[in-house]
This record gives structure tokens, sequence and C-alpha cells, in this order.
């Protein structure tokens, strides 16, 4: 219990400190949330109830896409990317803990400061002003939970395994500018799987970037019921045991040249 | 030696020093190509699923963000490290700038070159080239001279916008934040055309942080979709105009600046 009230009080002053920052993020955030619930408007005037999905389904997939994004978005690569330029990591791997689950434990800790001061709010804007609608039923609220989840573990090892490439390349700067272009294009974070044409569909449905926006959000609005649902959560787990796997053999290997390389 | 030829010749020994990273600036081009496809795939399969966004069809919107992306490539080859500011007055690199007989200005900018501006350029020649042949363009001379005009104001007017929010942090020390606004806002025009949106953000884009004059304007001249009975049609040719009035309004804020500076004795 000390514990926890340590760590919620330098969190509390964390956010203090940086109280500009978090209201400008803020700001921002709402600012993208209404220029995508626009253009899903007018681009449904032509089409209304495309590909059997309604306009309200829309805007709430497109409002969410950018919600999400401050809960599941972690950022252990800038972290590793920094203490592995400056050297600093050799205290990091000095400390009796597994380096990927302190990793882990960090982001989960930005993540609720994140959700606490703009993803929650900016979710309370979104439901008052954006008409973003709940789930249809409970069982499709409890699934997404479930997805939102593991999406936020499937990104954190996404980002995890960027981060280690930081003790090959050293700066992982430019890699990481297509990386990010390429986890909102085929996690479906702006424009959903449904809409992309064929040949690339086929791409993004087998890849894991899918299970991070587009497999908790099409659960949220409906889009995936039952058994597909089920199948989408699957599809998930599979993928993470994967990924976890690969950060486990991927992290040791950079761990011994990084032990070579004397820090 | 005049201004003009010292910032050249500083311009091709900051060319030179990024030329002995070549890793760097591969991986960099490599990135800023995949960033700038994705953004073209995502606004191409949304509007051609559905024909047109408020009229603007796939290869409009395509142009409209190559446009920008023209403007915005020269900025970012020689002016990005502009919005950097911060750094040189925090940490007293500031202080070089004006220990040298010519003028700081000239010196700041004269510091750095990105490489990144190369891949821009490409890919936006090629966009609108594309764009060109598949909206069965015919221009004229004076549309010509006006594509011309529009790029370099478009340049010009990012490139001011930057220096002025920049220069915040001559009072404040910091600027930073001030300035990643500016820069979502231009992300919102750069995809978009400003009339999908309210009243209210396009009062902001138009007469507050003109970012719209970048693209959205000239556009509408240069597609032909400029509507002759609606009043704000002078709007689409008038950048060239804004631009200047945004170098001879940032030049003001820069001296201002200069004179409040006190160094951090770095």
């Amino acid at each position: 219990m000390k514990i926890f009230w340590s760590f919620a009080r330098s969190t509390f002053q964390f956010i203090a400190a940086y109280r500009f920052d978090f209201f400008m993020e803020f700001v921002l955030a709402v600012v993208r949330m209404y220029g995508i619930y626009w253009v899903w408007r007018i681009l449904y005037t032509q089409r209304p109830g495309a590909f059997g999905v309604s306009l309200e389904q829309m805007t709430t997939y497109g409002v969410m896409g950018m919600a999400l994004e401050m809960f599941i978005w972690s950022r252990p690569q800038w972290y590793m990317a920094t203490q592995i330029k400056s050297g600093a990591i050799d205290t990091d791997l000095m400390k009796p803990l597994d380096f990927h689950l302190y990793m882990l434990a960090r982001s989960i800790g930005e993540m609720f400061i994140g959700v606490g001061v703009l993803g929650l709010p900016a979710l309370i804007i979104a439901y008052i002003f954006l008409g973003v609608q709940f789930p249809p039923d409970l069982a499709a609220g409890l699934m997404f939970v479930v997805s939102l989840v593991l999406g936020f573990l499937l990104l954190f090892h996404l980002n995890f395994l960027l981060g280690s490439l930081a003790v090959v390349a050293m700066d992982i700067r430019h890699i990481s500018w297509a990386y990010f272009s390429v986890v909102r294009f085929l996690g479906g974070q702006i424009v959903p799987l449904w809409l992309f044409p064929p040949f690339v569909a086929a791409v993004a449905e087998v890849l894991p970037f899918k299970g991070t926006y587009f497999i908790p959000i099409s659960i949220y609005i409906g889009r995936l019921t039952g058994m597909e649902a089920i199948q989408g959560l699957g599809f998930q787990i599979v993928w993470l045991v994967v990924l976890v796997l690969l950060s486990r053999v991927l992290w040791s290997a950079a761990h011994r040249r990084l032990v070579i390389q004397g820090g | 030696m005049n201004g003009l030829t010292l910032y050249f010749r500083l311009i091709r020994l900051a060319v030179q020093a990024r030329m002995q990273y070549r890793a760097d600036f591969l991986t960099g081009i490599i990135g800023v190509i995949v960033m700038n496809t994705v953004t073209v795939s995502l606004i191409s399969i949304m509007v051609s699923r559905f024909r047109n966004l408020n009229g603007w069809t796939m290869w409009e919107m395509v142009f409209l963000y190559c446009l920008w992306l023209l403007g915005h490539s020269l900025y970012s080859f020689f002016f990005w490290h502009i919005s950097a500011l911060e750094d040189y007055l925090v940490e007293g690199t500031f202080d070089q700038f004006l220990m040298r007989p010519v003028s700081p200005f000239v010196m700041f900018l004269g510091r750095e070159v990105h490489y990144m501006g190369v891949a821009d350029l490409t890919f936006a020649a090629l966009g609108l080239s594309l764009a060109y042949r598949n909206l069965h363009l015919q221009w004229n001379g004076i549309h010509w001279l006006f594509f011309g005009l529009a790029v370099i104001a478009g340049t010009l007017i990012e490139t001011t916008l930057v220096l002025m929010f920049a220069c915040i942090s001559f009072w404040t020390g910091r600027s930073r934040r001030a300035s990643r606004l500016l820069i979502r806002l231009n992300m919102m025009v750069q995809y978009y055309p400003v009339d999908i949106f309210g009243y209210v953000f396009r009062i902001i884009v138009t007469g507050f942080i003109p970012v719209a004059f970048m693209n959205y304007y000239p556009a509408l001249m240069l597609l032909g979709k400029l509507d002759p009975q609606s009043p704000g049609g002078w709007l689409g040719y008038i950048s060239p105009l804004v631009a200047l009035t945004l170098v001879i309004f940032s030049a003001v804020v820069w001296r201002l600046a200069l004179r409040r500076y006190s160094s951090s004795g770095g």
C-alpha cells in the first residue's frame, strides 16, 4: 500500500509539472477526433449505409480510432533507444528485474497516466459532442475491453521489438517514422480494413497490426459479433504469444551483443 | 560578401557535413517515402470508395496533398531547424551567430540542411504529375506562373509561421509546445480540403494561422474549382500576397526578439 501511495504521488507530481503539455495534447486529440468525424460524415452523404455499416457506426469507428491511441500507445522504444545510446542501459540491466517485464511495468504505468489525464476526458467529449455510441450489448462491451487489453499488449511488444533494434541500428528515429505509418495504416486506425482494396486487405488480415486498433473497435461498434468476435480475440492471442517469444529471443540476443560492446 | 552568397556557401558546407552519414541519409529517405505513401494511400482509399469528398475526387485530393508537400519540401530541406531555435537559445549556441560580423539570421538559416526534403520533393513532383495527367488538366502560361508562385508562397508561409512561433522562446524560453499546435493544424489542412470543416476552423486556418493558403486556396484556382459567383473567390489568388505579408510580419517579430535576447551563458 505504501508503494502504491508513493507511486500515486509521483504520478501526480509528474502531471502537475507537465500540465501545459497535457492540456495541449488534449486539445490536439479533440481536434483530431473532430476532423475525422467530419470526414466520415461527409463521405457518408454519398453512400448511406455503405459496406453494411451505418453512419453512426462509422463515425464511432473514426473517433474511437483517435481516442484509443491514448489507451494503447506505449513508448518503451524511446526509453530503450536513449538508454542504449547514452550507455545508461547498464544501470537498467543491473537491477534485479527482468528487463522485458520492467519495460512492460513502466509502459503500464504510463498508460494509466495517459488514460486518466487524456484518454477518459477525450472519450467524454466524444460521447457528448461527437455522437459516439455505446457497444450494442454487454457481451460486446466486455469483449471490447478484453480485446483492448490484448491490443495494448500487442502494440507494446511491437514497440519493444523496435526498441531492441536500437542495439544494432543505434538511431531508430527514421525507422520509427516508417513503422508508425505502417501501424496506423495496417492497424486500421484511420481507415477500417473492410474498405481496403482486396490485395492490401489480404496482407493486412494476416499481419499482427490489425490486432491493435481494428479488432477492438470493430467489436465495439458491433461489426464483429459472436463467433467472429471470438475469432478476433483468438487472432490477437496467437500473435501475442508469437511476439512475446520473439521479444524474449531477440532481446536476449541483443543483450549478449550489448554486453560484448560494453555500455 | 553579401548575405545571399554567404548563405549559399554555408548551405554547401551543411550539405557536405550531412553527406558523411550515408546510412542515416538512406533510412531517412526511406522513412519519408513510406510515410508519404501511407498518407496518400489512406486518402485514396477513403475517397475512391465513396467517389468524392465534398466534391473533391481522389486525384484532386492527391493534388491537394502534393501541392502542400512541394512547398513543405523546400521548407523542410532549408529551414527545418528553425523549429529547434529553442535548443540554440537554451544551450547558448545562439551566441555564435551574434559574434560574427554578418546578419545572425543568415548564420542561423545556413547552419543546417535536412535531406528528408529531397524525398518529399521527389514524392510531391511524382504525385503532382500523376494527378495532372489523370485530371486531364490543360494549364496555360498564367497557370504555370501561378503554380510556381503558389509553391514558393507555401514554403514562405510555413517558414515564417514556424519562425514566429519559434520566436516565442525569446520571451518564454520555450516554444516547442506552441509549435506543436501549429504542426497539427497544418496536418489537418494538408490532408483534407478545408471546406469540409466548420466555420470556426475555416476562419482560424484562413485568417489567424493561414495554413490554408499553402494548398487549399491555390488548389481551388489551379484545379478550376473557383466559383465566380461566390464572395470569397478572390482568396484563390492571394497566396503570394499572404506570404509577402507574413515575411514582413516575421521580420518585425525577429527584430523585436533579437532586441529582447539575453544569453543563457552557454
